[in-house]
């Protein structure tokens, strides 16, 4: 990335558009803002330049954010997509089309600049893949999703977590229950395929019925039968399979 | 989708989530180039939650008028120069109760709509009629273009649209 970030901000709200436009406005990593208060109208800003990131209104008239973001994905080069809303609800919708991230107006400063990161690291990243197969890119490209949907025990809705806030993972039936900073919640997915999808961002499976977050770990102490226990940061005890001790003390001593 | 404050009394409406974060983006948005403006705006969404999330009652028919009075002003600040409004003067309105939100949330319902369909100018007026209201939505600048009349009573059961 040569310089600042352009960023297209839409949303119909005229005052909301004021008021993002200014907070992008006045951040160290934003060289040019444009507006639009339509989606037809930001498809004629990105037929006629190239914006690193929209900072998109969910709820608009005629063609609705989350439209206009599905309509982006078929672009060969589309910008990131960080969505703006007045509906915490719409946050799953937004992660199933991939957004970079979800604010909820009105946006702090320390959340939009957490926003503006991501976008960095995201142009950082398609820029390293263009640049070939063994540049940054490939690394980025092989990190897995940075947030989950959870099913929210308040209220029966969809939760977003992010990965990094999660502590471990336990086999629940087909279903996985995840323990994170904010609680614990029922993923619909298999530890097994967890692994999979979790395992670039740090988690390894260190039991049958166990996924952990080793950046969550204190402590591995080893026990007398040959198992361990993994302790994490609240002093929880993840037991560790016989199996699976070795490989993981070299993985903590890397 | 829309996540709501469920209402304190059965059959009172919830309040808007999505409403309320947008206002406060309106409010914020006003905070450096316009203070005052800030500070009605965040006046007036205090007033707007108080009058719902005071607890379980009954309202006049004026008290409610005025929620639904600060309610246009908030939408009026969320999209200037977009609505224009009417509203029946407190002598005119029958002598009855409703739960909190009654009349707010069937305009909202109608003015959000209209909002959302129509882009430009959206002329609302609100009159006493029959021991209810009668809402009449159009477009100033669309003369010729068809508007909607609602029929909103002050029990929700007494909803619905006239034309």
């Amino acid at each position: 990335m040569s310089s600042g970030l352009a960023i297209l901000a839409v949303d119909d709200e005229p005052r909301a558009l004021t008021d993002i436009k200014r907070l992008l406005e006045t951040s160290a990593s934003v060289e040019r803002v444009a507006t639009a208060t339509s989606a037809k109208e930001a498809l004629v800003f990105l037929s006629g330049g190239r914006y690193d990131a929209l900072f998109l209104d969910v709820a608009m008239p005629e063609i609705e954010g989350m439209a206009l973001a599905r309509l982006l994905r078929r672009f060969a080069d589309p910008p990131a997509v960080v969505f703006l809303t007045g509906h915490p609800d719409a946050a799953v919708e937004a992660f199933e089309v991939q957004a970079l991230d979800f604010l909820v107006k009105p946006v702090s400063r320390e959340r939009l600049e957490s926003a503006l990161s991501r976008v960095e690291q995201h142009v950082r990243g398609a820029e390293a893949a263009k640049a070939g197969p063994t540049g940054d890119g490939a690394a980025d490209a092989a990190t897995g999703p940075d947030v989950v949907a959870v099913d929210n025990p308040k209220g029966g809705g969809k939760r977003l977590v992010r990965l990094e806030t999660i502590s471990f993972a336990q086999a629940n039936g087909d279903y996985a229950r995840i323990v994170c900073d904010d609680g614990r919640f029922l993923l619909r997915t298999p530890l097994s395929q967890l692994e999979k999808d979790w395992g670039a961002s740090g988690f390894a499976r260190v039991h049958r019925a166990y996924l952990v977050n080793l950046k969550h770990a204190v402590e591995l102490r080893a026990q007398l039968n040959g198992t361990a226990v993994l302790i994490m940061r609240d002093d929880t005890e993840i037991p560790v399979a016989r199996r699976n001790v070795a490989a993981l003390r070299r993985r903590l001593h890397a | 989708m829309d996540q709501r404050i469920p209402g304190d009394l059965a059959g009172a409406p919830p309040v808007s989530v999505h409403f309320v974060n947008n206002v406060l983006a309106t409010a914020a948005s006003y905070i450096e180039e316009d203070p005052d403006t800030a500070r009605d705006v965040l006046a007036e969404l205090g007033a707007f939650l108080t009058h719902r999330l005071r607890g379980p009652r009954t309202v006049s028919s004026a008290d409610e008028l005025e929620h639904v009075a600060v309610y246009v002003r908030l939408e009026q600040a969320r999209f200037p120069g977009r609505i224009d409004a009417e509203l029946p003067p407190p002598g005119e309105l029958p002598a009855t109760t409703a739960v909190p939100g009654a009349v707010q949330a069937s305009v909202s319902e109608a003015l959000g709509r209209w909002l959302g369909q129509h882009p430009g100018r959206v002329r609302m007026a609100l009159r006493a009629r029959n021991g209810g209201l009668d809402l009449q939505l159009d477009r100033p600048d669309e003369p010729g273009e068809p508007g909607e009349r609602l029929r909103i009573g002050f029990q929700p059961d007494n909803t619905g649209t006239l034309a």
